[in-house]
């Protein structure tokens, strides 16, 4: 007895931090090249910009606090709400739209196919494709009179070029002309990732619900769907997030020379940029990211609620 | 879970907030960039008090490096006189330049002589606090603003002045010659009113398909358009009222329906530019800035340019206004504020804004800003500029506004005046719609 409890001090003081502590800090140790970038890069230029929202900066003179002022100009300004409204739209446009396709094209693609790895990369090359090739193409495509779109629905329909859809050049149709660019771009992408989800699905289960009885559709219901949940939320996160940031697209199917949007094309992202780095208004423009932020956050978190509720 | 939950979370905070990044990513880049360079400008500081024999390197901010003929001879020049100063260039584009240049600048880049695209831009500059202002060292150095025509007065700001201008582009019209002996007309003359101009257009318009040929060309560009209306002086496009754009607008969108000029969507959709209808014969005029000139005489050597045969004449004037009155942009040379050698890079900016520097931009075929009797002679003595007299008087102008007034708010202005454009030439709305748009929202803007 005496001589363990004189043993014991003897031993602690070697080790000065214990396992768990010390694993630990490996594990950081891992971490922290990763982790130093991110909070350099994007943490700290977080919470500036949370400060930002409630200055007035031109990004040189000194800043002015302003307190709720830049939230309150946003109540009120009507272009916001423009870009807003178009955001909203555009996302309500290609999500449901890009889901239904990516998962289409999954299930067709997991079948035994000809040629179904050609096929794959077939589907799949819009989104390794460049972004500003691809929108030229596209402007050519549906070029309001040379383009072949317009030449072929007149061929068909009869109508006079002039009185056809101007596609990316009108104001009714551009939205539609940009959804259905961005389904195309993306959707294989997303077909990707429902074929890893298709390829994850025990296939006993398939064969239980034929023993079952169930034909086609039942096995695609009640196997296929709810096996998929945790992808299909997966994907509709990340689409949803990825239309509120959506800035690109816009900017190289529909500016100009000026690389300028116009009322109704405008989206959040552009009226951020513009309203920063064009008309100098740094602490309006974090205000605007603030709510697009939040908006994004109020989404993700209904949709985790979902998730719990009907995942798994 | 609760921990899978956070997790997801701040997962998807962070996807979010790449938006918001954004804002001080670039401060953050610059701000690395200026931090790197800091210590071999360092080094280098003491060179302003004696700025003569000391190495110096002056960064010199512009765009399209390698499209633009004048710089290389321009720094050539300079560094034969100066064996100690180096010139480099930082290229920031062309698209979107005076916005880059503002967040380079707010950032802390050790830019030292700017190149100033536009007058937005340039207010927006001043406003920050980027810009040396100059009337003292003008002053000093005898510099006289009367050399400039008016443009530096132009672009004062409360009686001071932060840029030289080295370049004054004017706008002129392009014909096609061929084209006008195919359809049997007569050139354009150096005096021609804007309906007649209309008409002119008109005559020359013939074909279809691929051999259609259109008596005029406007580009997408705003001031194509929109600024035949300010010509008499009546009007600028920074008072707040546009009633006086709709005649225009109607004549343009007249003939943009009767096939004499492209459709503005088509053009804007393909991003068609405008030197590539004008080298293939399909447009007979083009009224287009002076910058054009030279890029016009070098594709005709390099083959790439089938309009050979070609003219300019003055800009299409309103009845009763005299001939020679045309749109104008300058191109401006200023310096930075916080630049490490700022005597140094105020010389050099003496320099290219001065005659020396003209007789070198002229020798490429772009308009300086100083534009004497010897400048004109020199460009219409280049090999491949027009041999007509009228080619060579179309050189000289009596008044010229500038395209986009200076003002303390021209760059939002500027934004909600092109969103207009757009919207009337692409039809997207009426003309009274377009014009009550901008009335309301630059007034609203003015307002403020």
């Amino acid at each position: 007895m005496q001589n363990e409890t004189a043993l014991r001090p003897k031993q602690t003081p070697k080790r000065l931090l214990s396992k768990g502590v010390r694993d630990h800090l490996v594990a950081y140790s891992f971490i922290a090249p990763n982790f130093i970038g991110f909070a350099i890069f994007t943490l700290v230029p977080m919470f500036f910009a949370f400060v930002l929202a409630f200055v007035k900066w031109d990004g040189a003179n000194p800043m002015e606090f302003i307190g709720f002022d830049n939230f309150a100009r946003l109540i009120k300004d009507t272009t916001f709400h423009k870009a807003l409204w178009n955001t909203i739209v555009y996302t309500v446009g290609v999500v449901p739209f890009t889901m239904a396709v990516a998962l289409a094209l999954a299930i067709l693609l997991n079948q035994q196919i000809i040629a179904r790895n050609f096929m794959r990369t077939v589907f799949f090359f819009p989104y390794v494709a460049s972004l500003v090739a691809v929108a030229a193409v596209w402007n050519f495509i549906f070029s309001p009179t040379m383009g072949p779109v317009n030449n072929i629905l007149h061929l068909i329909t009869g109508v006079p070029i002039e009185e056809l859809p101007r596609w990316a050049a009108d104001k009714q149709w551009a939205m539609f002309t940009v959804i259905l660019f961005t389904v195309w771009k993306n959707m294989g992408y997303y077909m990707v990732i429902y074929l890893a989800g298709l390829q994850g699905i025990n296939p006993e289960l398939y064969e239980a619900a034929e023993l079952d009885g169930a034909n086609a559709w039942r096995r695609f219901r009640n196997v296929t769907v709810p096996q998929l949940a945790p992808t299909t939320f997966f994907v509709l996160m990340i689409l949803i997030i990825n239309s509120f940031k959506v800035y690109d697209i816009f900017i190289n199917l529909f500016a100009g020379a000026d690389n300028q949007l116009n009322d109704s094309t405008r989206v959040m992202v552009y009226q951020i940029y513009n309203t920063a780095f064009r008309s100098l208004d740094y602490g309006y423009a974090s205000a605007m990211a603030i709510v697009l932020f939040l908006l994004v956050l109020g989404i993700t978190i209904v949709q985790f609620r979902g998730e719990k509720k009907y995942g798994q | 879970m609760n921990m899978k939950k956070v997790a997801g979370l701040t997962f998807a905070a962070v996807l979010t907030m790449s938006s918001l990044a954004g804002c001080g990513g670039n401060n953050n880049n610059a701000a690395d960039n200026a931090a790197t360079a800091a210590p071999a400008a360092a080094s280098n500081a003491s060179a302003s008090s004696e700025p003569s024999q000391e190495p110096v390197t002056l960064k010199w901010a512009l765009w399209d490096w390698e499209a633009t003929a004048y710089y290389k001879p321009l720094i050539e020049a300079y560094q034969k006189a100066h064996p100690n100063v180096t010139i480099e260039f930082v290229d920031l584009g062309s698209t979107d330049y005076m916005t880059m240049l503002s967040t380079q600048l707010s950032g802390g880049a050790d830019l030292d002589v700017l190149t100033i695209k536009d007058i937005p831009g340039y207010s927006n500059l001043v406003k920050q606090n980027h810009l040396e202002p100059l009337k003292g060292y003008m002053g000093d150095n005898s510099i006289d603003p009367a050399l400039y025509g008016g443009t530096v007065e132009q672009i004062e700001v409360d009686g001071e002045v932060y840029a030289l201008p080295f370049r004054s582009d004017f706008w002129v019209v392009y014909y096609n010659k061929d084209l006008f002996d195919k359809a049997g007309v007569e050139y354009p003359s150096n005096d021609m009113t804007i309906a007649q101009y209309d008409e002119l257009a008109r005559k020359l318009t013939s074909g279809s398909g691929a051999e259609k040929v259109y008596g005029a060309h406007y580009h997408t560009w705003r001031s194509a358009v929109q600024l035949f209306g300010i010509l008499d002086g009546k009007n600028t496009v920074v008072d707040g009222n546009y009633d006086f754009l709709k005649p225009t607008y109607e004549q343009i969108l007249k003939e943009q329906e009767d096939g004499i000029v492209m459709d503005y969507a088509t053009l804007k959709t393909s991003s068609t530019h405008y030197s590539g209808v004008f080298y293939n014969n399909s447009v007979a005029m083009m009224n287009m800035g002076s910058w054009f000139i030279a890029t016009q005489i070098e594709k005709v050597k390099s083959g790439e340019s089938q309009a050979t045969n070609w003219g300019i004449v003055k800009y299409p004037h309103p009845e009763g206004v005299e001939a020679g009155t045309t749109l104008g942009t300058i191109t401006s040379l200023a310096v930075n504020q916080k630049s490490e050698h700022k005597e140094a890079a105020l010389e050099f900016m003496k320099f290219v804004t001065g005659e020396e520097g003209a007789g070198v931009i002229a020798s490429t075929g772009t308009i300086p800003a100083i534009k004497n009797d010897a400048v004109i002679s020199s460009i219409a003595s280049i090999e491949g500029f027009p041999a007509d007299e009228n080619s060579k008087a179309a050189l000289t102008t009596v008044k010229t506004y500038l395209e986009m007034p200076m003002h303390e708010k021209s760059a939002d202005i500027e934004l909600i005046l092109n969103e207009a454009h757009d919207n009337i030439m692409t039809k997207n709305v009426t003309i009274d719609e377009g014009i009550k748009d901008m009335n309301t929202r630059v007034g609203q803007l003015l307002g403020n």
